[in-house]
């Protein structure tokens, strides 16, 4: 993740030079790779945040997330940017008193540089740092700011989501095969298919009902295919995945299953 | 790069073949492209972006010696192809274009089989195309399946004007139905999928707006993935399902409710009406040789 974070905003040009970005790890191979690439690889966590004046993205799991904040609290006041799933901006605060902070859920395709990410301020955090992680978010894709009570939804559409767009494109596939096609044609249409009806949404911004309106003509072929979903329950399916990811997240950030079911609904 | 390109229709999907052709360079001056139409806004559109333009469809063959491509309605493909034969072509002899020589003809409508394209185009090289309306977008997927007089460089012309608005894949003819069911229906079923899941967000808490651009963008991103990487689709869930974890919950719940056997049915449910529709297969065969 945080490889992709920083090739996607070199790639974007947010940052001039590759020297204008320091990373520390654990594990030499990662440190090598950046190094490579131009990046300043550190063996320690205190010479990142010397050199980081803009931002400091800790990009670990969120079981060291209390130990590197003790080296991130001891240097500097740049902002802190944290990607670790679960852990929370009170959490966050505790462990960094006086600090601004964002807490990022960002997805799996950042690292092709098309992420949807959902972001929530920290109560110090103000309108220039909300720049900062638009701009670094945004470099590698879509970025959403949102109140942190909504960062499980968040995961249950954007975080999780992807897994539920590859069974679609297996089974789209598996259709194709059903139908005569070679598998390898079948794969390719399907996601391509996929991609470019996202991008249609996207880059319209009309309403999906509106944009299906548009391509099904009367006892024609698609009409055929949707009857074919709505007989299965499709859409209800897919909003059925949406809870039960957003429900396990609440669930694995502690919130009681009183609240999950009476104050959230799941 | 191809010489010079016609569009008989400049409607919507010929429209965005002709500017996916400039932006990708595939045609180095819009004055190389010339269309026809009936409908005259159509045909200012195009004026205005630099495209010649002609209310007949005989200065379209003219000025055309790579291809012409054939946008209009299945229902006047047949008045259509007869003008082509009765024009005279770009800088051939009428003689030599019923001999397989002259542009390229290229048709996008649905159903229009090869076989009946050839009997209203005796001698021509012809292909047929299944485009999809991200096609739009620059993002379309296509199947096309070559007439019996095409050659390899007619491969290389629709790859380099279909590559140009997105993905195209050829195929036998007998599978163009199933191409229907992919990727000429598919997009509707990822208008309702992306409704869904953004349905799915709103249900949970979030705005709708909100819940409906991280769907979207969730949905491109994912596909994305599959064709970059070139993995599997299967082996990129195992890679984001953590054991007990949010995502694999998720995908429970699709699975429970049949998730993937309901897709698979609305291709098949496309592919069998695209298959009774072109009135070429009958029930007997959609069922015994289709399997449909």
């Amino acid at each position: 993740m945080a490889s992709a974070l920083m090739d996607g905003m070199i790639a974007k040009k947010a940052l001039s030079s590759p020297s204008a970005i320091s990373c520390s790890d654990i594990w030499k191979p990662s440190l090598d790779l950046a190094a490579e690439k131009g990046y300043n690889a550190c063996t320690s966590n205190d010479k990142v945040c010397a050199n980081a004046k803009t931002a400091v993205i800790l990009a670990v799991k969120p079981h060291i997330i209390e130990t590197v904040c003790k080296d991130v609290a001891a240097h500097g006041d740049a902002l802190v940017i944290s990607i670790a799933a679960g852990v929370t901006l009170g959490t966050l605060e505790a462990n960094l008193p006086g600090r601004r902070v964002v807490r990022v859920m960002p997805n799996t395709p950042c690292l092709i540089g098309e992420a949807a990410s959902g972001f929530a301020l920290g109560k110090l955090a103000n309108e220039s740092d909300r720049e900062i992680v638009q701009t670094i978010f945004g470099s590698v894709g879509l970025a959403m700011e949102v109140n942190e009570k909504l960062l499980d939804a968040v995961t249950g559409v954007s975080g999780s989501g992807p897994a539920y767009v590859f069974l679609f494109i297996e089974a789209l596939s598996d259709g194709g095969v059903r139908a005569g096609l070679p598998r390898n044609v079948s794969t390719q249409l399907a996601a391509q298919t996929v991609k470019g009806a996202a991008e249609m949404v996207l880059q319209t911004g009309t309403h999906p009902g509106v944009l299906k309106d548009g391509v099904t003509s009367p006892g024609g072929t698609t009409i055929a295919g949707v009857e074919a979903l709505e007989k299965g329950s499709f859409r209800s399916t897919v909003i059925s995945a949406v809870m039960a990811t957003t429900r396990r997240s609440l669930q694995l950030g502690g919130v009681s299953a009183e609240d999950i079911q009476h104050k959230y609904n799941l | 790069m191809l010489d010079s390109v016609g569009f008989i229709g400049a409607g919507m999907m010929a429209s965005a073949l002709m500017d996916g052709l400039l932006a990708k360079k595939t045609i180095s001056d819009p004055s190389s492209i010339t269309c026809s139409d009936v409908w005259q806004p159509s045909l200012d559109r195009a004026a205005e972006k630099g495209y010649n333009t002609s209310l007949t469809n005989d200065k379209v063959c003219q000025n055309s010696k790579t291809a012409i491509i054939l946008a209009v309605k299945p229902n006047i493909i047949e008045t259509v192809c007869s003008d082509i034969m009765s024009a005279a072509g770009a800088g051939d002899d009428q003689q030599e274009q019923q001999h397989g020589g002259g542009a390229l003809i290229i048709s996008i409508a649905a159903g229009v089989t090869l076989s009946t394209l050839q009997s209203y185009l005796p001698g021509r090289r012809v292909i047929r195309v299944m485009p999809n309306t991200p096609c739009l977008v620059g993002e379309a997927a296509s199947g096309y399946a070559l007439g019996s007089l095409a050659t390899d460089s007619d491969r290389a012309i629709v790859q380099a004007i279909f590559g140009s608005v997105g993905l195209a894949m050829e195929v036998e003819e007998k599978l163009l139905d199933a191409v229907t069911g992919v990727s000429g229906s598919g997009p509707a079923y990822v208008f309702q999928f992306i409704e869904a899941l953004s349905d799915g967000g709103v249900r949970v808490g979030l705005p709708r707006a909100v819940a409906t651009k991280l769907a979207a963008q969730t949905v491109k991103g994912a596909a994305e993935m599959v064709l970059r990487t070139g993995k599997h689709p299967g082996e990129l869930k195992d890679g984001v399902t953590s054991p007990g974890g949010t995502t694999i919950a998720g995908v429970e719940a699709l699975e429970r409710g049949s998730f993937r056997a309901t897709t698979i049915s609305a291709v098949k449910a496309a592919t069998k009406r695209s298959l009774q529709l072109g009135g070429t297969v009958s029930s007997e065969d959609i069922d015994r040789k289709y399997n449909l």
